[in-house]
C-alpha cells in the first residue's frame, strides 16, 4: 500500500506536468500585462499622436537599446569619410577601415537596421493612422493629414539618408508588424528611390503644419519649414536648382527663421541650450534619454579634429584675441588639444559632465538653408545669381565673424570659385554636423562627375599616406563613393545585390 | 481498476520520459567551426580551380592546406594558369616539373592571413613561403577599380574566408621577379651611366648577391637614369668620375664617388609605400641619411629647408619605381641626387613655438595657458611624465614668454623631452636659456640636460642660478666659464648655460631632455635653447622681448 501510494504520488505529479505543459498555448490568449498589443490600439486621436511622437523618439535611440543611437551613425556615416576627423586612441578597428577608403561588407558601420527601423514606425503609422478616424470622430482629416505628413517626410528624410550612403536601397513602403510579413526586397535604383522621396515630401509638405504651439516642438517635430529644407537638399542632390532655390525662398520669405547673433550667447543658444530660432529640425536629447558624444569625444575619444580644421579651414589671427572666427576654437573644437567640442561643451571653456550629454544633432539649421540657396545659385551660372550667392555666403560669413584668411573672394564670374566657396563656408558652418562627406560627394558628382578630382585630394590628405595611391585609384571607381550592404542583410535578404565594388 | 490507472499511468509516464529525453538528442556539433579549409574550398569550386588543385596536387602540398594554420592563397582561376601555360609555351601543366610548379605555388601562399584591407601601396606585410615580397595596388579599369597584385594579376573575388586560412582569386598567375637589383638595372639602357658607377665602385656585386633564406640582404636603390645625370651636366661616366672621384680609387670606401653611389643604397627592402612613412631613412654612406616629403601626391627626395633656405628635391617617377628584385627594390630618380654637404648653421629655438600653442590665437603671445597631461599627447614634440605644463605670456624673455615646466615636485614627473628644430651634422654648444627662480630653501634645483640620451656634461641647469655680471666688458670672461646674456638688454635672471657639446651625427631632429638631478621645484621657466656650432659667435645674437634679434653690440 505504501508503494501503491508512492505510485499514486508520482503519477498526478506527472499528471499535473502534463496540464502545465498543455495549458501553455493557453498563455498566447492572454494580454501581457505591461504592454498594449496592436489590436486594442489604433483607436483614438490620442493613439495616433502617441505613434508619431513614437517615430520621433525612434531617431534617439534603439528602444530596445542594442543598436547604435541613429545620431552617431549619422556623425559617422557623414563625417568618417570625410577630412575633419582625425583618429584618436580609442578609434575602432572599423572606423579605420572606413576612415582609410577600406571598408568591407562585414563593416558594422554599413548596418542601416536603425534606419529602417526608424522607416518602419513611420510605415506603420502611415498605414494605421487613417482607420482611426472611423473610430475616433472627434479626430478630422486636418488633424489626420497633418501626422501623415510628419511620417511621410521622416521616411522621407531617412531614405534621403540611406541614399546617399548606399546609393541603391531596397524601398519598403509597407510596415512589417510580424514575422509573416517580411519579404525580401530587391533594391531599388538611385533615381527609383529620389523620385519616392520627392513624391513623399511633396505630399507632405501640402498637409504639414507650420507650427505645434511650442518652440520645443516645432523643432523637435517636422514642420512644413522642415519639408522645404529637405526638398532643397534632395533637390540639390539631384542637381534641379531652380526648384531647390524655390523650396529655400519658402523658408525664407517666411521670416520666422533667422541668424543667432554670434555674441558671446551664441553657442549657448544655438548649441548647448538648442531649439533657438535659427535651428529648423534638431533631434531632441535631453537628461533621460541622453546621446553617446560624451563618450565619444570627450571621455574615451574616438575622435579628434583634424589639424586643419584650426590651421586651414578657420585659420587663427594672432594680431588680437578678438579677431577670431566664432565657429572655431571653444566652439566646433577645443584648439588646444583638437577635442571635438559641439557636443560636449557647456561654453567655450567648460566640459559637459557625463550626465549633461544631450546637445541635440542638428538636421537643419537656418544657416544651411541659405549655404543651400547659395550653392544652388552658383549653379545657375549667370552674375546676378553669383552676386546672391556671395551676399548669402558673406551673410553667413559675418554672423561667425569669419576671418579674412578663409574669404576666397571669388569674382561673381568665376561660377566655379562661388560654387568651391560655398563648399568651403559649409564646412567651416556645418562642422560635425555630419554633413560634410555628403556636400563633399555633391559636389564631386555633379554634372556627370566634373570634379572627382576634389574627392581624390580628399583620400590623399585623409588615407595613410602608404595607401594613398591605391585610395586614388578607389575613388576613380564612383560606386566606392557608396557603402557596400552589410553582409548580414545579404544572407538575409537573398534578393538584394552587392555593390559591384565590394564584390 | 487500481491496477488498470496504474498501469495506464506508468505507461504514460513512460513515454512522458521517453519524450523528455528524445527532446535531449540534439545534434551535436563535433568541429569548431562549418568553414572549409582552403583546399576543400577550392575543390568544391572545381569549374574555377581544378588547375589549381590539380598542381597542388602534384606538388605535394595538399596535405598543409587542408590542415590546421594561418594562410593566404592568391588562387588563380583555371582561365589564369592556361593563359599562364600559354604564355611560356607549354602544352599543359604537366610539362613542367615539380619543383617549378612548387615554386610557383609558393610565391601564391602566405603564412599570414592577408585581408585587402591590410593592402597598401606597397609590399604585404608577410614574404611568400617563395621569399619574395608581393605588391599591392589598386587599378581602375573601365570606371571599375580592383586591387591588383604585382601588377600582374588583378582580385577578382576578395577575401573568402576558409577554415584555415582566406582566398584571394586572381586572373592571372604571379610570376616571381627573375633579376638580381644589378642585373635588373643592367638591362636597362637608360641606366648605363649608373651601372658603370656601380661596377667600379663594387657595389654592382652587393646589389647581386642572393637573399637565401635570412642570409643575405634586402636593398632598397635609387638608381639615376642617364637623362638625370646629364640634365645635371654628366654626359658620361667620365664625367661624373671626374667630379667625384678625388682619390682616383672608386672602390675605396672613403672615396667621394664611392660615397655618393652608397647614398643611392638604402639597406632595407622599401616600397614608394614604406619610404613615405618615415621622414627620412639611412643609407650605405656612413651616417648620411635621405629626407623625403610626399608633394602633390608624389615622393621627394631631399625636400628640405636649410638655415631659412629651401632646397628643392629630387622627385621619384613613380612609373618606374617599386620595381621588384629578387634581392630588393628598385627606384628611379628624376635628378641627380648627391649626398648634401652643408655646413651647420646655428639654431636659436624658442620653445614655445610649437603649433599646438600658436594656434591659439586667443592665448599665444597674449595669456597664459595649463597644457594638461591628459593621455601625454598633447604636444607632438614635447613629451613629459605627468603633471601639467604651463605657457606663461607677457612675462620676460624672448617674445616675452616662455614654458614653466614643472620637475621634481610630486604632482609633476622628473623629467621633460623636446624634439629640435632640424640640425645638421656637425657640432655644437648648446645654451640653455632660461628664467632664473629666485633661490629659496625648496626651490633649488639642478637638472641634467641630455642629447639623444646622452648625457651633457659641461653643467647641469640650476634654474636657481643667474648671471654673476651683466657687464657687457666681461662677456668673454663669462662665455669662457659658461655664461650669457642672451637677452638686450641683458638682466642677470635672463640666463644663458652652456650645458654641454652636442655632437649631431645624423642631419635631422633629435631630442633634448631635462631630467632632475637633485631638488625640487614646480616653476622652471624654459625660454629658448641656441644651437651654436663651435667656431662661430656665442655670445651673439641677443633677443628682444618684442620679438627683435639683435646683431652686434
Amino acid at each position: 500500500m505504501v508503494l501503491q501510494n508512492k505510485r499514486y504520488y508520482v503519477l498526478t505529479l506527472l499528471v499535473v506536468l502534463l496540464l502545465s505543459a498543455t495549458s501553455c498555448k493557453k498563455w498566447f490568449d492572454l494580454k501581457p500585462s505591461n504592454g498594449i498589443i496592436d489590436e486594442d490600439y489604433w483607436k483614438t486621436k490620442e493613439d495616433v499622436h502617441a505613434a508619431t511622437i513614437g517615430c520621433y523618439a525612434s531617431l534617439l535611440g534603439d528602444p530596445a537599446n542594442k543598436d547604435k543611437q541613429l545620431a552617431e551613425i549619422l556623425f559617422l556615416w557623414g563625417e568618417l569619410r570625410a577630412d575633419m576627423l582625425a583618429s584618436a586612441v580609442n578609434t575602432r578597428s572599423e572606423e579605420f577601415e572606413v576612415m582609410n577608403m577600406n571598408t568591407s561588407p562585414s563593416n558594422i558601420i554599413t548596418d542601416w537596421r536603425p534606419v529602417y527601423r526608424s522607416i518602419n514606425y513611420c510605415n506603420i503609422l502611415l498605414k494605421k493612422g487613417p482607420a482611426v478616424m472611423e473610430l475616433d470622430k472627434t479626430f478630422t482629416q486636418d488633424m489626420l493629414n497633418s501626422y501623415l505628413a510628419e511620417a511621410k517626410a521622416l521616411r522621407a528624410l531617412l531614405y534621403f539618408y540611406l541614399v546617399r550612403s548606399f546609393g541603391e536601397v531596397p524601398l519598403k513602403l509597407e510596415p512589417t508588424t510580424s514575422d509573416d510579413e517580411l519579404v525580401a526586397l530587391a533594391k531599388s535604383t538611385q533615381q527609383q528611390v529620389l523620385q519616392q522621396i520627392v513624391a513623399d515630401l511633396q505630399d507632405a509638405e501640402a498637409k504639414a503644419a507650420l507650427t505645434y504651439g511650442s518652440q520645443a516642438s516645432d523643432k523637435g517635430r517636422i514642420t512644413r519649414y522642415t519639408i522645404n529644407a529637405i526638398q532643397a537638399d534632395v533637390y540639390l542632390w539631384m542637381e534641379r536648382y531652380t526648384d531647390a532655390i524655390a523650396a529655400c525662398n519658402k523658408i525664407i520669405t517666411s521670416r520666422k527663421f533667422g541668424l543667432i547673433a554670434g555674441n558671446a550667447a551664441w553657442f549657448n543658444t544655438l548649441y548647448y541650450t538648442g531649439n533657438s530660432n535659427e535651428s529648423l529640425f534638431e533631434f531632441q536629447f535631453s537628461r533621460q534619454k541622453m546621446n553617446s558624444f560624451h563618450a565619444m569625444f570627450a571621455t574615451t575619444k574616438r575622435f579628434v579634429a583634424a589639424t586643419v580644421v584650426m590651421d586651414q579651414v578657420y585659420t587663427t589671427d594672432n594680431s588680437s584675441a578678438l579677431t577670431r572666427d566664432v565657429r572655431a576654437d571653444g566652439a566646433a573644437v577645443r584648439a588646444a588639444d583638437n577635442t571635438i567640442w559641439k557636443y560636449v561643451g557647456k561654453n567655450a571653456e567648460d566640459l559637459r559632465s557625463s550626465d549633461e550629454s544631450y546637445a541635440h544633432w542638428f538636421v537643419y539649421r537656418y544657416a544651411d538653408v541659405l549655404l543651400m540657396k547659395a550653392e544652388a545659385l552658383a549653379q545657375l551660372h549667370t552674375t546676378e545669381a553669383a552676386t546672391e550667392a556671395l551676399d548669402l555666403i558673406y551673410t553667413v560669413r559675418q554672423r561667425a565673424n569669419a576671418l579674412t584668411a578663409t574669404d576666397n573672394a571669388p569674382s561673381t564670374t568665376d561660377f566655379d570659385g562661388v560654387a568651391r566657396f560655398v563648399l568651403e563656408e559649409q564646412a567651416r558652418e556645418q562642422m560635425y554636423e555630419g554633413k560634410r562627406w555628403y556636400n563633399l560627394l555633391r559636389f564631386a558628382k555633379r554634372d556627370n562627375y566634373a570634379h572627382l578630382d576634389v574627392l581624390l585630394d580628399l583620400v590623399a590628405t585623409t588615407v595613410p599616406l602608404n595607401m594613398m595611391n591605391s585610395a586614388r585609384a578607389k575613388i576613380r571607381d564612383y560606386n566606392s563613393h557608396y557603402f557596400p550592404i552589410f553582409q548580414y542583410e545579404l544572407q538575409t535578404n537573398k534578393n538584394l545585390v552587392q555593390n559591384p565594388f565590394y564584390k | 481498476m487500481k491496477k488498470h490507472i496504474t498501469c495506464a499511468a506508468t505507461a504514460f509516464a513512460l513515454l512522458v520520459t521517453v519524450a523528455f529525453q528524445s527532446c535531449k538528442k540534439t545534434e551535436l556539433v563535433e568541429t569548431t567551426t562549418t568553414d572549409v579549409n582552403i583546399l576543400s574550398y577550392l575543390q568544391q569550386n572545381s569549374d574555377q580551380f581544378s588547375s589549381l588543385v590539380a598542381i597542388i596536387n602534384k606538388v605535394g602540398y595538399n596535405d598543409f592546406l587542408n590542415a590546421y594554420g594561418t594562410y593566404t592563397l592568391f588562387a588563380p582561376t583555371n582561365t589564369a594558369i592556361a593563359n599562364y601555360v600559354k604564355q611560356i609555351g607549354k602544352g599543359s601543366i604537366e610539362q613542367l616539373s615539380t619543383e617549378e610548379l612548387k615554386d610557383l605555388l609558393k610565391l601564391h601562399l602566405l603564412e599570414e592571413t592577408v585581408n585587402t584591407s591590410n593592402f597598401t601601396d606597397g609590399k604585404l606585410p608577410a614574404a611568400t613561403m617563395f621569399g619574395q615580397f608581393l605588391i599591392t595596388g589598386v587599378t581602375t579599369r573601365e570606371g571599375s577599380s580592383s586591387y591588383i597584385v604585382n601588377r600582374q594579376g588583378v582580385i577578382i573575388q576578395p577575401n573568402i574566408v576558409a577554415g584555415n586560412g582566406i582566398i584571394q582569386v586572381i586572373d592571372a598567375v604571379l610570376t616571381p621577379a627573375r633579376y638580381s637589383l644589378a642585373k635588373l638595372l643592367e638591362q636597362d639602357a637608360s641606366y648605363s651611366v649608373f651601372v658603370q658607377a656601380l661596377h667600379e665602385t663594387g657595389y654592382y656585386d652587393t646589389l647581386d648577391a642572393a637573399v637565401t633564406g635570412d642570409a643575405g640582404k634586402w636593398f632598397t636603390l635609387i638608381a639615376e637614369t642617364n637623362q638625370a645625370l646629364s640634365d645635371s651636366g654628366f654626359g658620361s661616366y667620365a664625367a661624373l668620375k671626374a667630379r667625384y672621384c678625388n682619390t682616383g680609387h672608386p672602390e675605396n670606401a672613403d672615396d667621394s664617388l664611392h660615397l655618393y653611389v652608397a647614398y643611392h643604397i638604402l639597406p632595407d627592402l622599401k616600397y614608394l609605400a614604406d619610404i613615405v612613412m618615415a621622414g627620412s631613412h639611412a643609407t650605405l654612406a656612413p651616417l648620411e641619411v635621405i629626407t623625403n616629403k610626399v608633394i602633390n601626391q608624389q615622393v621627394v627626395i631631399n625636400d628640405d629647408e636649410f638655415n631659412g633656405v629651401h632646397e628643392p628635391g629630387v622627385l621619384l617617377e613613380q612609373a618606374t619605381s617599386d620595381v621588384s628584385a629578387t634581392n630588393g627594390v628598385l627606384h628611379s630618380a628624376k635628378g641627380h641626387l648627391p649626398i648634401k654637404r652643408r655646413s651647420p648653421f646655428p639654431v636659436y629655438w624658442d620653445v614655445c613655438q610649437f603649433p599646438e600653442l600658436t594656434r591659439l590665437a586667443a592665448i599665444y603671445r597674449k595669456t597664459n595657458y595649463v597644457f594638461e597631461y591628459g593621455s601625454g599627447n598633447t604636444i607632438a614634440d614635447i613629451k613629459w611624465e605627468k603633471g601639467n605644463l604651463t605657457y606663461q605670456s607677457g612675462k620676460s624673455g624672448f617674445l616675452g614668454d616662455y614654458l614653466q615646466v614643472p620637475l621634481g615636485v610630486s604632482s609633476s614627473g622628473s623629467w621633460v623631452e623636446f624634439t629640435t628644430p632640424l640640425l645638421v651634422k656637425g657640432k655644437y654648444k648648446l645654451w640653455f636659456c632660461y628664467r632664473q627662480e629666485a633661490s629659496g630653501g625648496d626651490k633649488n634645483i639642478s637638472a641634467q640636460v641630455s642629447f639623444d640620451s646622452i648625457p651633457l656634461t659641461s653643467a647641469l641647469v640650476q634654474f636657481h642660478q643667474k648671471n654673476a655680471t651683466v657687464d657687457a666688458a666681461k662677456d668673454a670672461e663669462q662665455e669662457a666659464l659658461g655664461w650669457k646674456c642672451y637677452m638686450v638688454p641683458a638682466a642677470g635672471f635672463s640666463v644663458g648655460r652652456m650645458v654641454g657639446i652636442v655632437d649631431v651625427k645624423v642631419t635631422g631632429r633629435h631630442k633634448v631632455r631635462v631630467s632632475v638631478a637633485a631638488g625640487s621645484n614646480s616653476t622652471n621657466d624654459i625660454d629658448m635653447m641656441h644651437f651654436i656650432p663651435l667656431g662661430t659667435n656665442q655670445v651673439y645674437p641677443r633677443f628682444k622681448t618684442d620679438g627683435t634679434v639683435v646683431f652686434n653690440p
